[in-house]
């Protein structure tokens, strides 16, 4: 069901090629909502196990996937706003199928990110997903997207090879067989079960480690992202088309916080702890630094975009920090802040669809369009934290576990919580209160599709932030497995 | 009397298949018509494709000698041969299927193209199947004389100015090659590769003359394949050549005859001397600077066609990062990479010469929009570029993987993190036509606007569908190469 769930939604960017103008939203839709179904279906079941079979045996690269605690959790995100964002699409794009299709190729890669428990596997994921990601920017994009776009694909691959470089020498430093994280059975045929090594079972220890770890971390830290190697994110979101879609899956494809979690902790374990200090102090800084910025801009797409590397940093400053609370609250942050960042940007659309601007001094849009208003307040709230959200329960858990690990630091990451309603509320403010400029248009409010497409991830971000034990109960396990590698906090 | 020599027939087939192509093209050009011998052609690299599987795992050899218990040959049909003689096939026929459709444009179109055409894939069959340094010479010189006529049978200035930089520069490049022999010689004693080896590896025998002499000729042969395959610093020639060439002539010549100058370096870096001094550092050198110059003035390219050959020569550096580890590693790595090369580059370069309004190829800036004037081909573009550039899941990724892996085998730590960085820049400049293509635009059209391509888009559906299915399942190709038998014998220990 694994293999289903990971590659029906590529079949139905396949078919989409095949269907009929009329029918590709209804294609498109139905795959994204079987997709989300199986998902729900694995959770009922409680995960998938590992499944593990060779791929290319020469070279040690095996085909594993698992689906269960952590990753399955992101997985559902993953097909729940990708239903969102194909949703929007057929209601705000004009003869969507190329979008249709590119946001279906893109989930795949995505679960299969999630998924995959081979390194090679997860790096032909990571590198698969950001192809169809180049081409929403490519054919959808602004004017300066040229810029946006090579900025984006050559920090991707940069730190995409320098992460496959650090598995190649892990694996012929370690000695392990195959690139699998925990080995593969194999039956030969005399019936022989014989094992074949993973990385996990052979370790890297000593100086190499750490290296290995840095130049694990520089794919990581681009990806989180985490200041210094963010510059990419900004222009590509400004970049990306106004609706706010591709900018759902952007936000999907920051998988760095569950790359260091699932690859970093459990490698590279003793690295983790010897550069803790500077790692926490790195993303601490990273999560100030987002929000300060987010507080001078006045396109909503940027502030948004360091809105979301605010939270970021706050998933960072949980998984570097190495503690259980923190770490299981990094992974609910990570995992919950899709809902309402992805939420925000298709409200920012809705908006720039009515008004034509992505300027945040707007004004007066309170007035005419209530329900975006108060459903674009709500989902404020949700990212600023505030108790009863489901942000709320990330950052809590973030700074109460980090806080017994460096006191310092997560000091300073707590006054991005009271710059994050600075930043947010002010931008609301100035687009959705004060006066509406004379002669401005008349902003229609939320129509059918729209209701859905903000209520729904909303009415999620409430229900676990009322509610969070489901999700809680689903990641625990998971994250206790991982910091046993570490030995505790 | 004359006698007729005992030899087998059997290993040589698929060259004497290809060279009676070149004979028929050669006298058949009277009464025929181009395209019938282009049929012939392809009719008779196909049957050399098939003795080639015939051969597979047979291990025959002919020419052969014995010395102290060494079976030693001058020509060798080992698997290693027919893996790098299949690859040059395919390229081979690439290049036919394209110039079905463009000859005629490209004014190549008559029946001494083919014979010269034929005749180079002789000339690097010959180098694939080459036992000594002799073969090797003489297949080496075919494929380049072949090669200047090809590039300057179009009858243009360009292409004139191309043949004749090609020409001199390339036989700079042969003499250099030959002196290397004669040192090799002198110091071994020996041309054939096996011995050469054998002598090589009891280095510390050798007396302390013969041991400078030895370090002379490998870095003298190492300056001449340098020539051959576009390392830097003996690059220059590539550009000039392979965007003033038509563009047929281009795919050629960026896949066929790199491969066969590849497969000569493997026989000779991997084989003969691959317990021989000096050369490795000096190689890893020659790789930084191919993998740097390479990368970094491709970044600067306005020409798509210029851009490709700037792309064959950063891959050139790629493909030398296989030399630096172990052969068992590298051999597989090398010849995996060349397929896989032949094939993204030739359907690349079949697209420019199916859409190029003349030989100079396309600007990228008229690339803009192309997918909304031509879908297929432009997709098909982007498979091949996002494969040039080692995205997953596309073949190219792999060859990329499979490089990084040897070199970092072979300790080049510093060869691989260029390797990356230069993989960087290459994703910039590949992803700038790759995208403009699918940005709208609604100025007209500035591709070739008649014609049928039948066989052009077979070609590139063909080669396509090969990058697309290797990348997701690699092992169809990897696993026939896979055996470290085949390439410890190489030099044929």
């Amino acid at each position: 069901m694994t293999h289903t769930m990971l590659f029906l939604p590529l079949l139905g960017a396949l078919l989409l090629l095949l269907t009929p103008r009329t029918w590709r939203e209804e294609v498109a839709g139905l795959f994204a909502a079987l997709t989300l179904g199986l998902g729900l279906w694995l959770w009922r079941d409680g995960g998938s196990g590992l499944y593990a079979a060779p791929w290319i045996p020469a070279l040690g690269i095996t085909y594993s996937v698992e689906l269960s605690g952590v990753s399955l959790a992101l997985a559902l995100v993953t097909a729940f706003m990708s239903l969102m964002a194909v949703w929007y699409t057929a209601k705000r794009i004009p003869n969507p199928g190329t979008m249709l299709g590119l946001i279906l190729a893109m989930e795949t890669g995505l679960l299969g990110i999630f998924a995959a428990r081979d390194a090679v596997l997860f790096y032909v994921f990571f590198e698969w997903a950001m192809i169809p990601g180049l081409l929403m920017l490519a054919i959808y994009g602004g004017p300066r997207r040229m810029q946006a776009l090579l900025k984006f694909a050559a920090y991707t691959l940069l730190g995409g090879l320098s992460m496959l470089i650090s598995f190649i020498l892990y694996r012929s430093l370690g000695g392990a067989e195959t690139f699998s994280l925990y080995g593969l059975n194999l039956t030969g045929a005399d019936g022989q079960v014989r094992h074949l090594s993973g990385l996990l079972e052979r370790p890297v220890t000593g100086p190499a480690q750490t290296w290995l770890y840095l130049a694990f971390l520089v794919a990581m830290a681009i990806k989180l992202p985490l200041w210094p190697l963010h510059a990419w994110l900004p222009s590509f979101h400004e970049e990306n088309h106004p609706s706010g879609i591709p900018d759902v899956m952007g936000t999907l494809y920051k998988v760095g916080g569950y790359g260091i979690f699932l690859y970093g902790i459990t490698l590279f374990p003793d690295a983790s702890l010897e550069l803790r200090p500077i790692l926490m102090a790195l993303a601490a800084f990273t999560a100030l630094y987002a929000a300060w910025i987010a507080f001078g801009q006045t396109n909503w797409k940027r502030l948004i975009a360091y809105a979301g590397l605010s939270h970021m940093g706050f998933v960072a400053l949980g998984v570097f920090s190495l503690n259980e609370t923190a770490v299981i609250g990094a992974m609910y942050l990570l995992a919950f802040q899709n809902f309402y960042t992805g939420a925000l940007f298709m409200a920012v659309g809705m908006l720039q669809e009515r008004d034509g601007s992505l300027d945040t001094r707007v004004g007066g849009v309170m007035n005419q369009a209530g329900a975006l208003g108060g459903l674009t307040l709500a989902l404020w709230f949700a990212s600023i934290a505030v108790p009863g959200l489901a942000g709320f329960i990330g950052e809590f858990s973030v700074l109460l576990g980090a806080y017994q690990v460096n006191p310092w630091m997560t000091g300073l990451a707590a006054l991005t919580v009271i710059a994050a309603a600075a930043y947010a509320l002010t931008a609301f403010q100035h687009t959705f209160w004060e006066g509406r400029p004379l002669g401005a248009v008349r902003v229609g409010d939320l129509k059918q599709t729209e209701w859905l497409v903000l209520g729904l991830p909303l009415l999620v971000a409430i229900l676990f932030g009322v509610y969070s034990a489901p999700a809680l109960s689903l990641m625990q396990p998971a994250v206790r497995a991982v910091l046993g590698a570490v030995g505790g906090p | 009397m004359l006698t007729v020599p005992d030899v087998s027939l059997a290993p040589m087939l698929p060259i004497l298949i290809v060279l009676g192509g070149a004979l028929i093209s050669t006298l058949g050009g009277f009464w025929l018509p181009r395209r019938a011998l282009a049929l012939i052609n392809m009719a008779l690299l196909l049957l050399s494709g098939v003795s080639m599987v015939t051969l597979w795992n047979s291990g025959a050899q002919t020419f052969g000698y014995e010395v102290g218990g060494l079976a030693l040959a001058s020509l060798r049909a080992d698997n290693a041969a027919l893996l790098l003689g299949g690859t040059i096939l395919i390229g081979t026929l690439l290049t036919y299927l394209v110039t079905w459709d463009t000859a005629y444009r490209a004014r190549v179109s008559f029946a001494e193209f083919d014979a010269v055409l034929m005749y180079a894939v002789t000339g690097c069959l010959l180098i694939a199947f080459s036992g000594d340094l002799i073969v090797l010479l003489i297949g080496l010189e075919i494929m380049s004389l072949a090669s200047y006529v090809l590039t300057t049978l179009s009858d243009s200035p360009r292409s004139e100015e191309a043949g004749l930089k090609y020409f001199l520069l390339g036989s700079a490049g042969s003499a250099v090659l030959i002196y290397g022999i004669a040192l090799l010689y002198g110091a071994t004693g020996s041309f054939n590769y096996a011995e050469i080896a054998a002598r090589a590896s009891a280095f510390g025998g050798l007396e302390a003359t013969n041991s400078a002499i030895l370090v002379a000729g490998s870095l003298l042969l190492l300056c001449g394949f340098g020539f051959k395959v576009a390392l830097a610093p003996f690059h220059q020639w590539t550009p000039d050549v392979y965007s003033g060439a038509p563009t047929s002539v281009s795919l050629f010549l960026s896949t066929v005859v790199k491969v066969a100058a590849f497969a000569g370096m493997l026989r000779v870096f991997s084989g003969a001397l691959v317990d021989g001094p000096g050369w490795l550092p000096v190689l890893a050198v020659f790789t930084g600077l191919t993998l740097a110059f390479g990368n970094a003035a491709a970044l600067f390219q306005t020409n798509f066609k210029r851009l490709l050959a700037y792309s064959a020569i950063a891959h050139s550096g790629f493909l030398a990062m296989t030399l630096l580890g172990p052969p068992n590693l590298g051999g597989p790595a090398m010849s995996y990479y060349l397929l896989i090369y032949t094939l993204m580059t030739g359907a690349a370069l079949a697209i420019v010469a199916a859409l190029q309004r003349s030989e100079a190829g396309m600007e990228i800036q008229d690339m803009r929009g192309l997918f909304y004037r031509h879908p297929a081909y432009a997709a098909a573009l982007a498979v091949c570029l996002a494969s040039l550039a080692g995205l997953p899941p596309f073949a190219g990724f792999f060859s990329k993987l499979l490089a990084f892996q040897t070199a970092l085998q072979g300790g080049y730590l510093w060869v691989t993190v260029l390797g990356v960085i230069s993989s960087v820049a290459a994703l910039i400049y590949y992803m700038r036509p790759a995208l403009l293509m699918f940005m709208p635009d609604r100025t007209p059209a500035r591709e070739y606007p008649h014609g049928q391509r039948p066989a052009s888009s077979l070609a590139v559906a063909l080669s396509v569908t090969a990058i697309v299915m290797l990348g997701v399942l690699p092992g169809l190709w990897y696993d026939w190469l896979a055996n470290p038998e085949i390439w410890r014998l190489l030099a044929g220990r």
